[in-house]
């Protein structure tokens, strides 16, 4: 290719990186350090709105229901999804209808999504799941108020809406482990277990990384789920990062755009602080190929 | 070769054509049923001109903006309104004031936040087109307390379109059954609501929106108001929690925990509508401009049982336990399309037999337009608009408001004690006063 071609070909990403991912960063950054509102410049006040947020209990609070929600949501997001995989691909004819079924709650708004969910718990809208509970015991549980009940039917939001995305990535990894490998553990001996953990989920670990990526960044920024499901968030120490954001931000009109940005510029921190043991994963295996 | 149109290709047509009859009118509640055919006239602008208008969905609002979309657009003139929900609104009125351009024309506000936009100068002072075009639209039946309430420092903000107030339904039936009337103070509401578990058709009979993000502070300020004590002694420029009220406010509140869903404090006034359609609560306490869903037939099983009085009073011989809200129309002062011809659209809009069309579904801001024949509630609605506590117009009111709020859910749901709950509020909204 010639270096004419290869600029012509490649300049409108760079124009669609600059406009989209390093202005905004670059905005985002520079907003930390000021006073700012809508339609203004802005004054700069140094590390002012930094140390606002960080002395600030509510954001540590959310830091860490934040954390701990992406990383059980990301354990529980691979292994049903691996498992529903190796289902789905020892499937025949019915594969395709069962993908399409599994697929919907991933192709459904997360706002929507969410809110078809709460309905299982809330018995102005029928409450299904408070009916089954009520089969087996006469204690109430207050989804919406009690803060683990809360948390686990969050977690239990966000695992239906990401498992269909894990589960097909897995099952295209599946796809890609050449039989005979598969073929000479069993004439080995080894079991069905030995042969998922030794043979073909290591087969598969770039896969598995990439979807922990995926939903390490996906549920970090949670945010529209929790409308419907958490309306108690604050009270009961379920609000994440980006609903903090929202709360301090912009709740009633509010124009705290600095207060904004330096969540923002932290929360980027803590998803690379996250995600380096997978993308350090990633380039030694980018390296070894 | 010409091809005919495939089954699927029809399918899709087919479908897509019902997507877009079911989105036109989607968010508007009561869609063009309740515009009004009145006259909207103004000088043309002589170009192309589209009018963007700013105006949250819901029963009480609706028949305004219909009214004001269907009558004014023309030819030369789109007027655009789109689906909004109440803190979409409150958040694009931020932004639209914000710089020296705005996105919208024509605002719907609401007292609360008038002063602040007054203030500095973010929407126009009104007056002088009030002068020019009060008789063409009848501006002088506008009740003047209602053009009190969209005013400030003396000036007119905004022609006030609708006003909501507290009002209180309840199950007529079960009322009958159990021989009860409807509570006039907070303790005959305890008294009625015990009975009502009592006689176990009901285990939580009353539905209040205490949404802790949101509704929690007007409840607490419509009790503190009850009680005679506003949220700020305005002449001395400090917060009222240090007083005795304040933390009686939060003890009547709770006293009502017992008779209400362990989880109200995730119900707004949908939710408190749902419980009222499903059966689940027999009393509740809402805003005026929710009260006509309870009666339609379409939304539930019991909209034959439910009658309306106003609200109950915190104590007796207090004001009712009640916030009166005034909605109406501001220009913003960055807009760049003619005042004239925006103050008339808005004129249209309230003009009365617009008013008239609104009815049962909100309460205009007309004088003596309501009546117990023409509206469910209506008896219930000028007996509470005359009993409501005053609102306080300030600039700092709102930011009050929504600082203490997440003290207010606290307290009410036992994490802090009313007392340490008032001295942190007091220091909250001191801080809020000493900023402005």
């Amino acid at each position: 290719m010639r270096r004419r071609e290869y600029w012509i070909l490649i300049l409108p990403s760079i124009f669609v990186m600059f406009g989209l991912l390093l202005i905004p960063i670059y905005r985002t950054i520079e907003w930390s350090l000021k006073d700012v509102n809508y339609g203004e410049a802005g004054t700069f006040v140094g590390l002012d709105n930094y140390v606002r947020a960080l002395t600030d209990p509510r954001f540590g609070s959310s830091v860490l229901f934040t954390v701990g929600l992406t990383l059980s949501v990301m354990v529980v997001v691979i292994v049903l999804g691996y498992i529903l995989a190796v289902l789905v691909n020892n499937l025949g004819k019915m594969r395709p209808l069962v993908l399409g079924i599994i697929l919907i709650s991933y192709v459904i708004p997360n706002v929507v999504g969410a809110t078809m969910f709460s309905w299982l718990f809330d018995g102005n809208f029928g409450g299904v799941a408070n009916v089954v509970i009520g089969w087996f015991t006469d204690h109430d549980v207050l989804w919406f108020t009690e803060t683990w009940p809360n948390r686990i039917m969050v977690g239990l939001n966000i695992v239906w809406a990401m498992l269909p995305f894990s589960m097909l990535i897995l099952l295209a990894g599946l796809q890609g482990v050449p039989r005979e490998i598969i073929e000479a553990a069993k004439i080995d001996g080894a079991g069905t277990m030995g042969r998922h953990l030794h043979i073909i989920l290591p087969s598969i670990r770039g896969m598995v990384g990439f979807v922990a990526i995926i939903t390490i960044m996906d549920v970090l920024r949670v945010f529209d789920n929790l409308i419907p499901l958490a309306p108690n968030a604050v009270l009961n120490g379920n609000e994440t990062i980006a609903l903090y954001t929202y709360n301090m931000a912009f709740q009633d009109g509010g124009q705290e755009l600095g207060l904004g940005s330096v969540i923002n510029v932290l929360t980027i921190l803590i998803m690379l602080v996250m995600l380096i043991p997978f993308i350090r994963n990633t380039m030694k295996e980018a390296k070894s190929a | 070769m010409i091809r005919r149109p495939s089954k699927k290709a029809a399918l899709a047509v087919g479908i897509g054509a019902a997507l877009l009859l079911s989105g036109c009118g989607a968010g508007s509640r009561t869609q063009d049923k309740n515009a009004a055919e009145v006259p909207c006239e103004f000088e043309a602008p002589g170009s192309a001109t589209t009018v963007n208008v700013l105006a949250y969905n819901s029963s009480a609002i609706d028949p305004f903006t219909n009214t004001l979309v269907a009558n004014c657009t023309t030819d030369e003139v789109d007027v655009v309104h789109e689906p909004v929900d109440f803190a979409g609104q409150v958040q694009r009125t931020t932004t639209t004031l914000a710089g020296a351009e705005g996105t919208y024309d024509i605002l719907e506000t609401y007292g609360y936040i008038i002063p602040e936009n007054a203030e500095s100068e973010k929407i126009l002072p009104l007056n002088d087109l009030i002068d020019k075009y009060g008789d063409t639209y009848g501006l002088d039946e506008l009740s003047p307390s209602m053009v009190e309430a969209m005013s400030y420092n003396g000036d007119v903000y905004a022609v006030p379109m609708q006003a909501q107030m507290y009002i209180m339904a309840y199950r007529k039936d079960i009322f009958d059954e159990l021989g009860l009337e409807p509570p006039t103070t907070f303790d005959e509401l305890r008294d009625v609501a015990q009975k009502i578990q009592d006689s176990g058709e009901y285990q939580y009979p009353l539905a209040l929106p205490l949404l802790a993000s949101s509704d929690i502070a007007t409840a607490y300020d419509s009790a503190l108001g009850s009680l005679g004590v506003d949220l700020v002694d305005h002449e001395a420029g400090k917060p009222n929690f240090d007083q005795p009220e304040a933390i009686q406010a939060f003890e009547e509140l709770k006293s009502l925990a017992p008779y209400m869903d362990p989880q109200v404090t995730t119900f707004d006034q949908p939710k408190v509508q749902q419980q009222m359609y499903n059966g689940d609560a027999a009393i509740s306490i809402m805003f005026s401009g929710r009260m006509n869903d309870l009666v339609q037939e379409s939304n539930s099983p019991n909209f034959d049982k439910i009658a309306f009085a106003a609200p109950p009073a915190v104590v007796e011989g207090g004001k009712q336990y009640s916030t009166l809200s005034v909605d109406g129309w501001s220009i913003p002062a960055n807009t760049s399309l003619d005042e004239d011809m925006l103050f008339n659209m808005i004129g249209s809009s309230v003009s009365e037999k617009a008013s008239l069309a609104a009815i049962p579904a909100a309460y205009p801001a007309r004088q003596g337009l309501v009546t117990a024949e023409n509206s469910p509630y209506g008896a219930a609605a000028n007996d509470a608009i005359e009993n409501a506590p005053a609102a306080e117009p300030f600039p700092y009111t709102a930011k009050v408001s929504n600082a203490v709020r997440p003290v207010i859910a606290e307290v009410f749901t036992g994490a802090l004690t009313p007392e340490e709950g008032t001295a942190q509020m007091q220091t909250i909204a001191q801080k809020v006063l000493d900023a402005e």
